[in-house]
């Protein structure tokens, strides 16, 4: 299979060059930075701020028209499931991820998910494993970075793609490869289906996008601390607020 | 194609911001607590009382946006919240603008969950544990039950004052309401000052639908 080739070698290539890029941006954080420095590093703010304009007018005038048709005349058991289907693809990632990150019990848990998915669940469109008590995991290569003590490294706005920063970025071009999908069939094959992920997936985050941006008074501003917060807690396995960030959040006014 | 909200990719931008919208959907806290009550029973109250109110079909929208209220009102210690927000541009205020800001503020909060009577489905909310942290502040952790794989965590932060417990900072999925709305109005205050700020809150809030203050 010639694919497979070509989809290990472009984005190794990419890899070098992120890495690269994510050593000369990750700039050391001042030594009594305080915990919104570490979750607002945005050295490249101006740039970050018209990549993240673009992206929201591209969301806004194609992704949301789109999703909301769709959302529209798809009943929301088969948005559901259309979302586990794509889910279960990942899992056997979320697998190798939890094993590289020294969790081998998740990761057996995941291998367990996706062998019961794909055969009980109807090639993963249920989810039946959930009721069986094992749990969906959200792991990817970025967190498992992480997990060895790489640093997020600035907040960067990547075109099409979103809110990320050097590690995570790195992290992508390590799971594109590794995804099963990809293994077997030609890109162009996946497009569609891809597609459907997307929009799908979009459509069920309609109201929620929509309530973040009304609630926000700087919605770039929300995106970028949630994301880089939301990174750490999944990282970390836990939702706890890292002891070095709780003086500085809960404790500093009454210094 | 921009990829929003995605469960399971690291592209998966805005998941955190979806969490954070989710709850608002979902659960704002509150419930009368008296005087002694653990933080773990205070937010048992506060949930029962809202999953109450939510559920309560002899209720209209408004009649369940201003219960909700009370009990948000008397449980969250917006004082502190307010504060804590502020941080260190807290100096930077007057006392009116401290007063107006605290009011604002508020209010953004109120009319920002308020909304979301609406959207109620049904979800239950299981309190996890709860612990004491490193300086007498306490936490009590949470899940949204939303009948599905995709729960949501949500913990809450309380401080003991005047002998009773009232909730600080909200953590939704690992993002800290405090830290969230810090580095927002740091990047407001930064710009344009406090001035700017105070007007942000007053015309967001005119966009609203203002409840009772």
């Amino acid at each position: 299979m010639r694919r497979v080739a070509s989809a290990r070698t472009e984005p190794m290539t990419l890899f070098v060059l992120v890495s690269l890029l994510a050593v000369v941006l990750t700039a050391p954080l001042p030594a009594r930075a305080a915990a919104n420095d570490q979750y607002d590093h945005d050295p490249i703010e101006p740039a970050n701020r018209k990549l993240f304009w673009f992206n929201d007018k591209l969301d806004t005038h194609v992704l949301v028209p789109v999703a909301t048709a769709w959302d529209t005349i798809t009943p929301k058991a088969l948005q559901t499931s259309f979302s586990d289907f794509f889910i279960n693809l990942q899992t056997p990632l979320v697998a190798i991820n939890n094993l590289l990150q020294g969790k081998p019990a998740e990761s057996a848990s995941d291998v367990g998910r996706f062998v019961i998915n794909t055969g009980l669940g109807f090639l993963g469109f249920l989810d039946p494993a959930s009721r069986m008590g094992l749990k969906r995991h959200e792991e990817d290569f970025g967190q498992t970075l992480g997990r060895w003590g790489v640093p997020p490294g600035p907040y960067i706005v990547v075109p099409f793609l979103g809110p990320s920063d050097p590690r995570d970025l790195t992290g992508i071009f390590f799971d594109y490869p590794l995804a099963i999908a990809g293994l077997f069939v030609s890109s162009y094959v996946l497009l569609g289906p891809r597609l459907v992920d997307i929009i799908n997936t979009r459509s069920l985050f309609l109201d929620e996008v929509r309530k973040a941006k009304e609630g926000s008074l700087d919605y770039y501003v929300f995106v970028r601390n949630a994301y880089m917060q939301h990174r750490k807690a999944l990282i970390e396995d836990t939702t706890e607020v890292p002891h070095e960030n709780e003086e500085d959040l809960y404790y500093q006014e009454s210094d | 194609m921009k990829k929003t909200c995605t469960t399971r990719s690291p592209t998966s931008s805005i998941a955190a911001a979806c969490a954070v919208a989710i709850i608002w959907a979902v659960a704002p806290p509150s419930g009368t607590a008296r005087a002694e009550d653990s933080p773990r029973v205070v937010v048992q109250n506060v949930t029962d009382a809202v999953l109450a109110v939510l559920g309560d079909k002899t209720l209209t929208s408004d009649q369940k946006r201003g219960r909700i209220e009370d009990i948000v009102y008397a449980n969250v210690d917006f004082a502190t919240l307010s504060r804590l927000v502020l941080a260190r541009n807290w100096s930077r205020f007057s006392d009116a603008q401290r007063e107006d800001f605290t009011n604002e503020f508020k209010r953004h909060l109120s009319v920002t969950y308020g909304k979301n009577v609406e959207n109620y489905r049904n979800e239950r909310v299981a309190i996890l544990g709860d612990r004491e942290e490193a300086r007498g502040d306490w936490t009590v952790q949470t899940k949204i039950l939303r009948g599905g794989p995709d729960d949501i965590l949500v913990d809450y932060r309380l401080r003991r004052a005047d002998n009773r417990w009232t909730i600080i900072d909200f953590i939704v999925e690992g993002v800290s309401l405090v830290s969230n709305f810090r580095a927002q109005f740091q990047e407001i205050i930064a710009s344009g000052g406090v001035d700017k700020l105070l007007q942000l809150l007053r015309e967001k809030n005119a966009t609203g639908e203002p409840l009772k203050s």
